[in-house]
């Protein structure tokens, strides 16, 4: 690909961004939502995470993988623990993440 | 409560977000290494999270790029790797219809998933709060910063970085944050479990389009188990704050965001 294709792709890629993010709201008010998809986009926010990390967590290779072996997913679950216990999303990272690494490099000693 | 100023609803805006910072500069470490490890270029890698800052749709256009594909095949990919977005825009629009078309288009462009879940949260808790666009520009500023901040790393790092360590799920953790306390109401809960279920099952699908599905199933669920808890269900209708909205039911007053950081 050339250097003017590239950047050609990356303001097309830019463009089909603010088509999606921006399209809507420039509607303005001609475009009117009906009730009860309105009131279903209140779930939207916890939809499309759950939409983006179950297969984070879920998957190993592409494929479901609910065994033990799966460090990403026990290192999820040790994330759930911890929001659950201390509400902190900071401790969630890092908890996280810590379990991840025991499980994958082993134990420091 | 006195009023909050502009400048306070901002602050709060940045706060809020600043716990679930680590995820969105680990996810941007990540994306800016990829870029480079595709064969991007330092300047293009940079350009071009400068201009789209859409980590998903960068990642999914790597390859294709890499690849020689056409370039409507890039720009389409993008377009449907964005369609979350649509459902985000839907639901903010309400809140900005008093401002002009340049400033609605600017705040559309800005939205990320961690801010966007962080404002809804706010939205209902408080439907009326009346500097709703300064608080979302804080949360949206200190979101681009975190990101860009952590892709310009990533790019400039590439070959120190290393890929082995599973950065990303760090990102992945700070979305756990972020949708756990959301699941204390039971339609959310049936939303989540069925989008999550769809999401996996549906992972073969091309262009990502198992997200998309998988968020209109779990708000299609959500809708169907409230609907079935009766009027309680209603309360919670807050996604448009408008004049007329009732306060909100304390059933959803005291669910979605981070405790700790409530005053």
């Amino acid at each position: 690909m050339s250097e003017l294709e590239l950047w050609l792709c990356f303001v097309l890629i830019t463009l089909a961004t603010i088509a999606t993010r921006s399209g809507l709201l420039l509607a303005g008010r001609r475009l009117v939502i009906p009730p009860r998809v309105e009131s279903a986009l209140r779930y939207a926010p916890a939809c499309a995470l759950a939409a983006i990390i179950a297969p984070d967590l879920l998957l190993a290779d592409g494929q479901l993988q609910l065994g033990l072996g799966n460090a990403r997913l026990l290192a999820g679950a040790a994330g759930i623990a911890i929001f659950l216990l201390s509400r902190s999303t900071i401790g969630t990272i890092f908890g996280g993440m810590a379990a991840f690494w025991l499980l994958k490099f082993g134990l420091p000693c | 409560m006195p009023e909050p100023t502009p400048r306070d609803a901002f602050l709060r805006g940045v706060r809020e977000l600043l716990p679930a910072t680590p995820g969105v500069f680990a996810w941007g470490l990540v994306t800016g290494v990829a870029m480079v490890k595709s064969g991007l270029t330092i300047p293009q890698a940079t350009g071009l999270s400068l201009m789209a800052y859409a980590g998903s749709a960068q990642l999914a256009a790597l390859p294709l790029i890499a690849g020689a594909a056409p370039v409507w095949v890039v720009a389409f990919t993008a377009l449907i790797v964005n369609l979350r977005f649509l459902v985000y825009a839907a639901y903010i629009r309400g809140g900005f219809a008093h401002l002009s078309a340049g400033r609605r288009a600017f705040l559309g462009y800005v939205v990320g998933d961690v801010m966007f879940v962080r404002y809804v949260a706010l939205l209902t808790l408080e439907p009326k709060y009346p500097q709703r666009v300064a608080y979302y520009l804080g949360a949206a500023a200190a979101n681009w910063i975190a990101w860009q901040v952590a892709s310009i790393l990533g790019i400039v790092g590439a070959d120190v970085i290393p890929t082995d360590w599973g950065l990303e799920l760090a990102g992945t953790l700070a979305l756990v944050a972020l949708v756990v306390p959301l699941c204390a109401q039971r339609p959310a809960l049936a939303g989540v479990v069925v989008a999550s279920a769809v999401a996996v099952a549906a992972r073969g699908l091309p262009l990502r389009l198992g997200l998309l599905l998988a968020v209109i199933c779990g708000m299609a669920a959500a809708l169907a188990v409230e609907s079935t808890e009766g009027p309680k269900g209603k309360a919670g209708h807050t996604a448009q704050p408008d004049p007329e909205s009732a306060a909100p039911h304390p059933s959803t007053a005291a669910l979605p965001g981070a405790p700790e950081h409530r005053p």
